[in-house]
């Protein structure tokens, strides 16, 4: 019996130092985001010996898009992609059905759409077809090249074109594209309520020749509001438009006319890709395209290993870790995305889907959000926890699109003298002594802050806002005292229009797409303007942004550079900070690109039968 | 004996039942849906909100529910908003994967907890025992997900004995002697992660076991009368030890649902445990709810497993 007990003793013992091992991983897991703003610090120290960056610091201007290529490229060979997901993907492979980003990633392989777009997101001609525009810019008239074919040999056609306008615009249709874009078509309207069998404004015009008209002439229908792929209709003519997205045709054997062919699916894992020799550009360099899942964990080290040449996205935290890899090369260029803070100046008016603003909101006050821009350092912010590859944001119009982002106005520099100065004007002064300001009424003034969990720098990042905040005498809040899961996140910040007045102020992110044109975000019967601002000038502005008359680049230039100034005047929002995208490349891999205007896919080639693995 | 099983079948079903609510609640709860995630201007809200209209996400929880249990109870789980194909369907895909991940799994957990276990009870206080117990206690404390992924690095990516992502190497033609080779060889390493620490419990259960039985009344009797010493532990003792084990059986099946989900997630592998996670991570509530509802029939059915197994090596139990 003596055994036993001691037995007994022993796991009593080690039960207790279980429990204090346990305790103590705890509270290691809630301090490391605490100080995590200091790590990031020490990782700068760190890196500070490397030789392509003296400071730790690096810059999106040292990125090329574009592989160097060296060393002479062999014959065939198989190129390893890296899909990096925690999810499995969708399997909904085909352009006119897919939802996710992952299936985006594996058609662009071997589908592409049949305009091509130029560096200032703008349609060119060099594409699989060729577009011409009337002298009024509502129609348009597209000419498919005679060699682009499916992979099953039969001619892509105009029909082809017209049957995905049809499928979308089908009430029965269940994919996310139905929308704005299509409902500015002639006749769409009408066909998608039922009342007309055809589509009045798109004319086959002969197998390979389309015209569709526009109920309005926008700029926008150059950036992108033209849906350019085809659904081949010799395929899918015979199944019912409300089981094409899940039918074989789409997710076990789906076709398209691009460089690759699929040859088979594991789903929710592998793509298996052979080349297209049929391919319109030419027979493509490479053999085979093995698309694979990895998860974000171990990216890392799956490019270090070389079993993925080339990865669909690369967490740029990462990055200054593993800048000096030896067996890549990273790409990189300027995100099409910003952050931001934005103000909450009212609410959403559901009935009428427009913004309803509230004159006596909390934030209604200008110079309280100009003060607010000025407190922020956000150029320390991108140094301290993005090493320079986030930087600070000045206008709404991100520099990814050179052509309109307006480099010469500086928004609202780090000021604090000048926010206090700001505060002092507008009346927020400190009336009870407890340093910290009060409301013109005199009224305690506490402002709630939401923002979005997710990553090791959300936290400190928020925190950094909040200390900035205060030290011009502002007292802000995190809303809960804890960051906000994403879906509730901007559930309460109010999409789908319940806005929670409990939020103040929200730090968000916007993706921009090939079109400037910001209507969707600010306009004022836009649901994504989750400040609620509205005036009559900016609707004045957005609207010219996309009449007949911005058609003229200048005059369109014209037109955004006063909305730019007009924003970083009235800070509904304010823009942060500027982000960069980083992809690394296995040396192996020659003439892959990020370029927008890149559609060289079957040009790639890779100068070794097997990956380089890292010394 | 029968009448046992059926008893305790008919309770199963109250309790399956009342899960099913519970799960669909809590669904209901979280915040956001399968769209609230469209968050692009270049999707119009207006459709959006036809489409949430359609999905009839803006009914009432009980109208959702009652939809749902008629067409669960006829076998028709509802569509997957997120994959655009029946829940069923792609729970058939994914459940494949999982199943024969766990059988893998509880054959080496067996394979490991046995002997060590045996090692363990019948040497207690050696110092083989001492590192058993050792490292029984260093694998109660560590995480699975954080083991995982050590596994993974060391025989993955450092030395590259292991594949590192998916269930099969891309490109095999489907029931060729290759692509079952190569779904044996992506099932090793996540099996072994998940065993290394679910088998503590079992070593701990039969060792203890064992230390036990040699206490007892008939192991002295059976030595007294001169049993050689290796007759005593492997039919005396090791039978009446192993009688538990067999019984917890099911509940380690209970418990590898948990285990999975975070291995197929670092493993990339596609299945159960990964639809889970990411389903709910995207709200795709048809699939979560199925998925939670399958999980809970599992566990119910493996205490039920349990009990049967019980009932028939002890027939205690039986007599109610």
């Amino acid at each position: 019996m003596r055994k036993l007990s001691f037995t007994k003793a022993l796991f009593a013992l080690m039960l207790v130092l279980l429990l204090a091992l346990a305790a103590c991983s705890k509270e290691t897991e809630g301090e490391k985001p605490k100080d995590s703003g200091s790590t990031d610090t020490e990782a700068t120290d760190d890196s500070g010996e490397e030789e392509e960056a003296d400071d730790g610091l690096y810059s999106i201007e040292d990125f090329s898009p574009d592989t160097t290529n060296e060393g002479e490229a062999i014959e065939g060979g198989t190129l390893n992609f890296g899909l990096v997901s925690d999810t499995a993907f969708e399997g909904t492979l085909n352009w006119n059905f897919y939802g996710g980003d992952p299936d985006a990633q594996i058609l662009n392989w071997f589908d592409e759409s049949l305009i091509q777009f130029d560096k200032d997101y703008v349609m060119s001609n060099e594409g699989a077809a060729t577009y011409e525009v009337s002298e009024d810019g509502r129609t348009f008239t597209f000419t498919i090249k005679d060699n682009v074919n499916w992979h099953d040999g039969e001619p892509v056609t105009a029909e082809d074109w017209l049957f995905a306008h049809e499928v979308i615009g089908d009430p029965d249709y269940d994919g996310p594209r139905y929308g704005s874009d299509f409902t500015n078509i002639e006749g769409m309207e009408e066909y998608h309520a039922g009342k007309a069998d055809t589509i009045s404004g798109i004319e086959v015009v002969d197998d390979k020749t389309l015209k569709i008209t526009y109920k309005e002439a926008t700029p926008s229908l150059l950036t992108g509001s033209v849906w350019t792929y085809p659904l081949a209709k010799h395929i899918f003519k015979d199944i019912p438009v409300a089981e094409m997205s899940a039918s074989p045709e789409v997710r076990e054997h789906p076709i398209g006319f691009g460089p690759f062919k699929v040859e088979s699916i594991v789903p929710g894992e592998s793509v298996v890709m052979t080349k297209n020799e049929d391919y319109w550009q030419g027979e493509p360099a490479l053999d085979k395209v093995v698309v694979q899942v990895i998860n974000p964990n171990t990216v890392v080290q799956a490019i270090e290993t070389g079993k993925v040449d080339l990865v669909d996205s690369f967490p740029t935290d990462q990055y200054p870790e593993n800048a000096d890899l030896s067996n890549v090369e990273y790409l990189g260029m300027i995100d099409l995305s910003y952050s931001y803070i934005g103000f909450k100046l009212g609410t959403w008016d559901k009935e009428n889907n427009v913004v309803k603003p509230n004159p006596d909101a909390k934030m209604g006050n200008k110079k309280l959000r100009q003060a607010m821009w000025h407190a922020v350092d956000n150029e320390q912010v991108g140094k301290k926890f993005y090493h320079g590859l986030r930087w600070n944001a000045t206008t709404l119009i991100p520099p990814s699109h050179p052509v309109y982002h307006d480099e010469t106005n500086p928004g609202r520099e780090y000021d604090p003298e000048k926010a206090k100065q700001l505060l002092d004007e507008a009346g927020y002064k400190d009336t009870n002594g407890d340093g910290l300001r009060e409301d013109p009424d005199g009224e305690e003034l506490v402002i709630n802050f939401a923002s979005m969990s997710g990553g090791d720098t959300a936290e400190p990042l928020a925190k950094y806002y909040i200390q900035a905040w205060e030290q011009v005498g502002l007292k802000v809040q995190l809303l809960d005292g804890r960051l906000q899961e994403f879906n509730t996140f901007y559930e309460r910040v109010g999409n789908g229009g319940n806005d929670d007045p409990a939020v103040d102020v929200y730090a968000g992110a916007w993706g921009v797409g090939y079109d400037v044109n910001p209507a969707g975000l600010y306009g004022h019967d836009a649901m994504f303007n989750f400040a609620r601002y509205e005036s009559e000038k900016n609707t004045e502005l957005l609207e010219a942004g996309v009449s007949e008359a911005a058609f003229d680049v200048e005059k369109r230039q014209e037109i955004y550079n006063e909305w730019q100034e007009f924003m970083v005047e009235e800070v509904p929002v304010f823009p942060t900070l500027y982000r960069s995208l980083l992809v690394p490349v296995n040396n192996r891999v020659q003439n892959y690109s990020l370029s927008v205007d890149y559609n060289g896919r079957y040009k790639i080639a890779v100068t070794q039968e097997e990956p380089m693995v890292a010394e | 004996m029968w009448k046992f099983t059926v008893r305790r079948i008919l309770i199963m079903i109250p309790q399956i039942f009342l899960l099913s609510i519970l799960i669909f609640l809590m669904a209901q709860a979280m915040p956001g849906d399968a769209l609230s995630g469209l968050i692009d201007p270049n999707l119009d809200p207006k459709e959006i909100a036809k489409m949430r209209e359609k999905l009839g996400l803006n009914d009432e929880w009980y109208a959702q529910y009652i939809d749902w249990i008629k067409g669960a109870i006829q076998g028709d789980l509802g569509e997957s908003f997120r994959f655009k194909m029946p829940v069923s369907e792609l729970i058939e895909q994914r459940l494949i994967n999982t199943f024969w991940l766990s059988v893998v799994t509880l054959i080496i957990t067996y394979l490991i907890a046995i002997p060590l276990g045996i090692t363990s009870g019948r040497f207690n206080d050696t110092w083989a025992d001492r590192i058993i117990t050792g490292y029984t206690y260093i694998g109660f404390a560590t995480p699975v997900f954080i083991f995982a992924l050590v596994m993974l690095w060391i025989f993955g990516f450092h030395y590259g004995w292991f594949p590192t992502t998916g269930s099969v190497k891309p490109g095999l033609e489907p029931g060729t002697f290759d692509y079952i080779v190569s779904k044996i060889y992506h099932m090793l390493l996540p099996a072994i992660s998940l065993a290394l620490i679910t088998t503590v419990n079992t070593v701990q259960y039969l060792r203890s076991e064992i230390i036990d039985t040699k206490q007892r009344d008939f192991i002295i009797t059976a030595r007294a009368k001169g049993a050689p010493e290796s007759r005593v532990y492997n039919r005396h003792i090791l039978r009446n030890s192993l009688l538990p084990i067999a019984a917890f059986f099911g509940f380690e099946i209970t418990g590898l649902i948990g285990g999975t989900i975070f291995v197929e997630q670092i493993f990339g592998y596609p299945g159960m445990g990964q639809l889970f996670y990411e389903s709910i991570l995207l709200r795709d509530y048809s699939v979560v709810t199925s998925v939670v509802l399958l999980f809970g029939i599992a566990s119910i059915l493996g205490a039920l497993i349990s009990d049967v197994i019980l009932s028939l090596v002890d027939p205690r139990i039986r007599i109610k």
